[in-house]
């Protein structure tokens, strides 16, 4: 029994509030009272969650939460449609109502299923695992917590023109049981940690902002090992400087270099989505969108520097696991290689469509929501140049940094990312300091002018992914070295 | 719930808080979801929870939990006590005292309540069933119902005691038509209180000819048009107001207005109030989050920015009362967006259930007068740029028309409206004279059409 490993491991359990230690046999339960029902397959996550959130904005708390919550979600099978239902009743009457309604509906639903839903096999693991973590979010005191980031918000204020200065904390620790009607369990204990920090500046009319987020899958340690007074420094410097850089004007492709940074939303809106197996069939249409490279397996849609994986397993990333919500164990994707488009990100009823093996890309946010496929840890490919080499070629072009906000077609074709702040390339140097500046581009267009990939990656912490209805708002690690193209700047003033 | 409630009360008293306040929930979604033509999954979900906030020494703290046990709410009561330790506010709060809660009519339908769920995936797929039977060129239907159905409790020591149920439905279908070599999408989406307003075949037949009337496009020039923002665009522009009008969210997030008040935000054709007292009203109920009675407030009147909401909190900041717009939101992980629900989240100040006051104009009124624009029937992936400055963007991705001397010209190609959220306020020259209800995404407002211009230009 999986709780008897649990026991017997170093694994920390996360004790209730009512002293039950999570365990298999709820989960158990659920699942077999769905099958007896006459589910043709039932998988269970059994879950409790510990967050705490802390925002502090100009010296003053805004928000200062700590939230518990445990239940589970019945996810079942029935004639070839799917069924759900959660709820945080965890007593017996509560989780057989929860089986019952979840195999009503789909029961219901199976009369208007256009094709019935057929999964991959897969193995059913047994196992445990948990998140490496050295300083417990519950380990220090949380008042203690409050005192440090007031302090790191009050560096952002390095002068007068900081106008607003924001911090946002969010720890999060999930300890979950995974079961299914094939003999699956899996317990998987996460710990989560990240943290914003923004600052807002003016002189006269100009208004500028600077943000950064630092997190992981970890804990409190993140803090210690980044020097979190010289960041928020740093953010309020740059939002002072972006008030005396130059207003970007627009010009039509032109080389650009784009950091991790930017490089790392850029992945997540035109690589990551777009290659969500659902997305790709179509299922959502009426939400997401849809995805320009349906059908283009095998195709040449990039530039041979151009190479892009999905990876749950990166350690530390804040998109880590090693079994995904369907109990599949997880391996690197590859989704892009040398500008051949290779796979997609799938679940077992999608690997079943495009008679591929299922790769672990099914997650869910918490217990209420059923799973969906979503990106892990989703980044660019390394290449062989060094950064400075990049810069040092170019005779002109500009140096794109830090992401801001996107704005994509339905398609992810047609993409406009603005950035935090570029420096115009002249002759090899850094030059000009630009503001108020977006990149736009068509995906393909982007991606077979891509020329130069430096040797390192970075992988960045991207904590609010929206998708579904009900939407589910999930963090995700995105990132790449940086990237050498060919789009077009847009001065956004 | 009820007792869950005072046991919260009676071990605050032991502990010899100051004060304390418990908002209880039980809220249950079922969402019955559609894709290519068919039912592809119904679910649903039970939320129980227990929200605290606790007050002593003038340190606030809060916590929530979902176990209701008693056991629990003892530790639920240590662990706000112990997330109130570094609040130490520097103003005095206290909360609400009670009110005589006002009534309101048509926001709780015992037949939606009570509605099993094979009904609601036979309601659902009358929408598919609908929209294929209007026109052969529909080729795929994807959409949602959800159907909400909440009962909340607020409970405080200062004697507030108060029940809030209702009930809510959230129906959108998209479709995509195609003839040859050309494809064209419409969408639709709305909500309601009851179950005689979920018109399904409405909804099925209207998305049919959406799509319909978007095949063979023209690509437009990039310029500054005159725009007629049908429904669902000029809620998405109440919904993004409803956030600047927060003084929380204005602090944070979006400073717009936040050195405007008494000036001038919009034209003296928009008149924004907040009502949630509206019978059958999407936001409507009869107290807020807080137990506060719900009151009407004119927010903009006539172009002017009158006033921002409050609840108690963010109303002590500022030593103003609250205006009964408390909303339980929350920024942790798996919320949802539905009424009635987030226990796991302190109260926010927003609009509850905002509209532009009609005008004098009916719709196809402010169509005729136009003699060259567009017509914008939805708008798709909209963001506010830059929150400081107002510079706004949404996806013209479908129901996109062309408008030459009063008529409708023909669909135009995919585009993008890149403008500045004050300036398109600011240029509203005509209302219509009926709201009607449109959103997404769980948010919904009672919207006119209104007509202003925008710099719109095509995606490639």
């Amino acid at each position: 029994m999986i709780l008897q490993k649990l026991l017997s491991s170093n694994l920390k359990l996360h004790t209730w509030l009512d002293g039950i230690i999570m365990g298999e046999d709820l989960a158990l339960f659920a699942v077999e009272h769905a099958s007896k029902l006459g589910a043709d397959y039932v998988d269970v996550r059994l879950e409790e969650h510990y967050n705490e959130l802390i925002t502090v904005a100009n010296g003053k708390v805004q928000r200062g939460i700590i939230n518990r919550k445990r239940g589970i979600g019945v996810r079942t099978l029935v004639n070839g449609a799917w069924g759900f239902q959660s709820t945080a009743d965890l007593t017996k009457k509560g989780i057989r109502q929860a089986a019952e309604i979840a195999f009503k509906v789909a029961k219901a639903s199976s009369k208007h299923v256009s094709t019935p839903v057929k999964l991959v096999p897969t193995k059913a693991h047994k196992t445990s695992y948990k998140t490496k973590v050295k300083i417990d979010l519950e380990d220090l005191a949380f008042e203690d917590k409050l005192k440090q980031i007031i302090t790191w918000e009050r560096k952002l204020h390095t002068s007068k023109k900081i106008v607003r200065g924001l911090a946002e904390y969010t720890g999060i620790k999930i300890n979950k049981t995974f079961a299914n009607s094939e003999g699956a369990s899996i317990g998987f204990f996460n710990t989560l940690t990240w943290l914003s920090l923004k600052a807002d500046s003016k002189k006269g009319v100009m208004t500028q902002f600077y943000e950064k987020t630092v997190g992981h899958s970890g804990g409190y340690e993140i803090f210690k090992k980044n020097d979190m007074e010289k960041m928020s420094s740093e953010i309020g410097n740059k939002a002072e400087s972006l008030l005396s850089a130059k207003a970007a004007k627009t010009e039509k492709d032109v080389t650009v270099i784009l950091d991790n940074d930017y490089a790392a939303l850029l992945v997540h809106e035109i690589v990551g989505h777009p290659s969500e197996a659902d997305r790709v069939l179509g299922r959502e249409a009426a939400w997401a969108g849809t995805t320009w490279w349906a059908g283009k397996i095998g195709e040449k849609i990039g530039s041979e520097y151009f190479t892009a994986y999905d990876a749950p397993t990166v350690p530390s990333a804040l998109g880590y696991y090693l079994y995904d919500d369907e109990g599949v164990k997880a391996e690197r994707k590859m989704l892009v290689e040398k500008g051949v488009l290779k796979g997609h990100m799938h679940s077992r009823e999608t690997a079943a469509v495009f008679g591929v093996q299922p790769n672990a890309g099914m997650r869910a946010i918490t217990f209420e929501y059923v799973p969906l496929i979503r990106m892990s840890n989703t980044f660019f490919g390394e290449g062989d140049w060094k950064k400075e080499e990049m810069i040092e070629e170019t005779k002109h072009g500009y140096l794109i940094s830090c992401m801001r906000h996107p704005s994509i077609d339905d398609k992810r074709y047609n993409w406009t990312i603005s950035a935090q702040e570029a420096y115009e390339i002249k002759n090899g140097e850094l030059t000009t300091h630009l503001r108020d500046i977006a990149l736009t581009s068509i995906a393909p267009k982007f991606f077979k002018s891509i020329n130069a990939a430096s040797e390192k990656t970075k992988i960045l912490p991207l904590p609010g992914c929206g998708k579904g209805d009900p939407m589910q708002s999930l963090y995700v690690g995105n990132g790449g070295p940086y990237i050498r193209g060919v789009a077009t700047i847009l001065g956004v003033s | 719930m009820k007792e869950a409630g005072k046991t919260v009360l009676d071990v605050a008293e032991k502990r010899r808080l100051d004060e304390v306040e418990a908002y209880l929930v039980s809220n249950r979604v079922l969402t019955i979801r559609l894709v290519n033509n068919a039912v592809f999954e119904s679910k649903g979900v039970h939320d129980i929870g227990a929200g605290l906030r606790v007050i002593k020494d003038n340190m606030l703290g809060f916590s929530s939990t979902s176990d209701l046990s008693k056991k629990s709410l003892e530790k639920l009561v240590d662990a706000a006590v112990f997330a109130s330790k570094a609040r130490k506010l520097p103003f005095k709060y206290s909360f609400p005292k009670p009110k005589k809660k006002p009534t309101v009519t048509g926001v709780y339908d015992k037949k939606l309540a009570e509605l099993p769920p094979e009904n609601a995936v036979e309601l659902a797929y009358d929408m598919v069933d609908a929209s294929l039977a209007r026109s052969k060129k529909i080729v795929d239907n994807a959409g949602v119902l959800n159907v909400v159905n909440y009962d909340t409790l607020v409970l405080n020591s200062e004697g507030v005691s108060a029940e809030n149920k209702g009930t809510f439905f959230e129906a959108s279908l998209s479709a995509t038509a195609k003839r040859g070599g050309e494809v064209s999408e419409g969408s639709e989406a709305t909500a309601g209180r009851s179950l005689k307003e979920l018109k399904t075949r409405e909804i099925g037949e209207k998305v049919a000819e959406m799509a319909v009337s978007g095949l063979k496009t023209q690509k437009l020039k990039e310029n500054v048009y005159t725009v007629i923002l049908d429904h669902e665009p000029a809620q998405e522009v109440t919904s993004y107001v409803s956030m600047l009008v927060s003084p929380m969210i204005a602090r944070l997030y979006f400073p717009l207005f936040l050195d405007k008040l008494d000036k001038k935000v919009a034209s003296a054709h928009i008149t924004l109030i907040d009502d949630p007292l509206m019978p059958n009203g999407v936001g409507s109920a009869p107290i807020d989050d807080e137990g506060t009675p719900s009151k009407k407030h004119v927010i903009i009147n006539k172009g002017i920015l009158k006033t921002f909401v409050y609840d108690s909190f963010y109303g002590a900041t500022e030593n103003k009362k609250t205006t009964g717009n408390a909303v339980r939101a929350s920024f942790a992980v798996g919320v949802s967006s539905f009424p009635g629900k987030n226990y796991n989240g302190e109260p926010i100040p927003v609009l509850r259930n905002p509209f532009i006051k009609p005008g004098k104009w009916r719709r196809e009124e402010i169509l005729e007068d136009t003699k060259q624009g567009l017509l914008i029937r939805r708008f798709h992936y909209s963001r506010l740029t830059n929150p400081t400055r107002g510079d706004f963007t949404s996806v013209l991705r479908m129901g996109l028309y062309a408008v030459e001397n009063g008529e409708i010209a023909g669909a135009i190609k995919k585009s993008r409206l890149l403008d500045n959220l004050l300036n398109m306020l600011q240029n509203v020259d005509a209302v219509s004279d009926k709201l009607v209800v449109a959103g997404n995404w769980g948010d919904y407002a009672h919207t006119p059409v209104i007509r202003t211009k925008a710099h719109v230009a095509p995606t490639d």
